[in-house]
């Protein structure tokens, strides 16, 4: 081996070895993508800073499933023990951590590859611009849909273990969840996931990017309700009184998929609630929001910048 | 051999979406080996990679890149190819070992084959001892290291570098001419895009020259620079008088002086001219007093194959 000094640093010549090990193709440079695109988000590989944010939001995301747990153990001998304060329903994609999460990780995943430049480099791989849309898609699903879930399990398996009439008791009274949740959970997770990606694909600064999200669901919270209650509904009393305007609410939808996938029907002292069609509605929009949004990093990264 | 080409344009033609017309019915093969792809800002040089690259569709022709098609499988291409981007292409937050293996993972290594090969590229490159610390804090010639780095981890066929010593003080450019004149010894042939015609004469075996998006020349440099040339004629008095008759005969000539003109002689022809030389003086009577043979540098061939 011999070295050479060289201000700033010293070239060692320790010659050069040709790669003869497994090579894969262009699936395990997708896999990697999602691989990495996932530790990025959750500042594995990372240092302490980068994890915070991520690891304390799901602690905070599974606070309301541990009280749940705790008030059904301590109320369990008594009639409090029907009174549910969260409900698995309720518990899929109500938590604002989950969205501040989402306003994070989200530009973090994209905005960095476009102002760093390094698309080209991403690009001269085995891997095509619809390729890096769906790794990214998959892996911001993918982190949602455990934050989204864990959750749920805590809250499912608490449950189990503390009520009064038992475990198999309580599997058998609560098995559609079992499906619903999962589903629920991953409708959500893929809504936010393409919703977001698109947001902030649309700038190369990761504060952009989670600001148009937060503003994209604030404004269009407020106007829709601005709407829905300017055409004749009663703050007090929403039941069967919504109308369609309140599709209008980005925030609402997933929840109201939600509902679909747990009631069947949407719930009715929501904004769209006792609306004509709110349901068709409901999914049609939904449908419009993912394939739009889909369409959009599609066209976005199909050249190289 | 179609297979021993390191590229193959036939016709290749690239507009730009805002109409400009990057290139023009381009027809070259390159052979495998270290190849500097020469000419002016705009030529055409990085379309032409990113062409071989599959990032850009050809408007009219094809492109060929170690005997495959690029139009047909650019992916299959690419798993074959690294690139080193001219412009800054690097996350500033990441270490250089994390960016590099991150990429071999992209090119399909194993994470722990990746991060493997990153640690020996690094070290080949010489940044063994920087590759924990985040790129922010590089210098441009250890970021250009760090970039040679992430193109060979995977062990590619062929490298293409875009303008690898740009931005480089005169050491920094050392280093990095010693790293690419030395990828033909890994095995790995390089297509070197570049306006440094110093750099080209340095460590290039081929040179491609285009302008304009047109091929003005292509072929061995030493062959270039071998055959390529000027004779310095000097006569008693008279000089224009030959020139004129030279240029009759469609020789280019460039009259320095009364008694001395430059004559250019080009690859097979130069015994035809130096004929015309010697016969021409002859007729016109005029004593030959010196005949002085002058090899041009790629700087001076190139700005002579411009229109």
């Amino acid at each position: 081996m011999s070295a050479r000094s060289l201000p700033g640093g010293a070239v060692y010549d320790r010659g050069y070895r040709p790669y003869e090990g497994q090579r894969g193709g262009r699936g395990a440079s997708r896999a990697a993508l999602v691989r990495l695109s996932i530790r990025r988000a959750l500042g594995l590989r990372r240092s302490w800073r980068q994890k915070v944010l991520p690891w304390s939001l799901l602690g905070i995301a599974t606070i309301p499933a541990v009280i749940n747990v705790g008030v059904k153990y301590i109320t369990r001998n008594t009639p409090a023990a029907d009174v549910d304060l969260i409900t698995f329903r309720d518990y899929v994609g109500v938590s604002t951590t989950l969205l501040l999460f989402i306003a994070v990780t989200a530009p973090d995943m994209v905005c960095p590859d476009r102002r760093n430049r390094v698309l080209p480099l991403i690009f001269s791989r085995p891997l095509t611009g619809n390729d890096y849309v769906l790794a990214k898609v998959g892996a911001l699903t993918a982190i949602l849909f455990g934050f989204g879930f864990f959750p749920q399990v805590v809250l499912f398996v608490g449950q189990m273990l503390v009520v009064e009439e038992g475990a198999l008791d309580f599997l058998a009274e609560n098995a559609e969840v079992l499906w619903q949740v999962p589903v629920a959970v991953a409708l959500f997770s893929l809504y936010w996931a393409t919703l977001a990606l698109a947001l902030s694909a649309t700038t190369t600064r990761r504060i952009v990017g989670g600001v148009a999200l937060l503003a994209t669901v604030f404004v269009s919270a407020a106007v829709s309700s601005i709407l829905v209650f300017a055409g004749g509904a009663d703050v007090e009393n929403l039941f069967e009184n919504g109308s369609l305007w309140g599709l209008l609410n980005v925030l609402e939808i997933p929840l109201r998929i939600t509902d679909l996938v747990f009631l069947g029907h949407v719930d009715p002292t929501s904004l769209v609630g006792g609306a004509e069609g709110a349901g068709l509605g409901v999914i049609l929009v939904y449908a419009a929001v993912v394939a739009g949004s889909l369409g959009y990093l599609v066209y976005r990264y199909r050249r190289v910048q | 051999m179609v297979d021993d080409l390191l590229l193959r344009a036939e016709g290749l033609s690239f507009r730009y979406p805002s109409g400009t017309l990057a290139l023009e019915e381009l027809t070259v093969d390159v052979a495998r080996g270290s190849v500097g792809l020469v000419g002016a800002n705009g030529a055409g040089k990085t379309t032409l990679l990113r062409l071989a690259l599959g990032q850009l569709r050809p408007t009219a022709g094809r492109i060929e890149v170690v005997g495959r098609a690029v139009a047909d499988d650019p992916i299959g291409v690419r798993a074959h190819l690294g690139f080193m981007p001219e412009h800054d292409c690097l996350p500033p937050d990441q270490t250089a070992a994390d960016v590099v293996a991150t990429l071999g993972e992209l090119s399909g290594l194993p994470p722990r084959a990746a991060r493997q090969r990153a640690s020996e590229v690094l070290d080949l490159v010489g940044l063994d001892e920087a590759r924990f610390r985040p790129i922010g804090g590089f210098s441009t010639g250890m970021r250009q290291r760090t970039k040679l780095a992430q193109a060979i981890v995977a062990d590619p066929q062929v490298v293409l570098l875009d303008e690898p010593t740009a931005g480089l003080d005169p050491i920094g450019r050392e280093e990095m001419l010693t790293l690419v004149g030395r990828l033909a010894g890994f095995g790995i042939s390089a297509l070197i895009a570049t306006h440094l015609l110093d750099d080209v004469q340095r460590v290039c075996d081929h040179v491609v020259m285009i302008d304009g998006g047109k091929l003005r020349r292509a072929s061995a440099t030493r062959a270039l620079l071998h055959r390529t040339g000027a004779v310095r004629v000097e006569v008693h008095d008279g000089a224009a008088r030959l020139a004129d008759l030279l240029r009759a005969a469609e020789v280019a000539v460039t009259l320095v002086d009364d008694a001395t003109l430059d004559v250019r002689v080009d690859g097979d022809d130069d015994g035809r001219v130096l004929d015309l030389v010697r016969d021409g003086a002859d007729d016109l009577g005029l004593a030959l007093q010196a005949m002085t043979t002058r090899r041009m540098s790629l700087d001076e061939l190139f700005l002579d194959e411009l229109p």
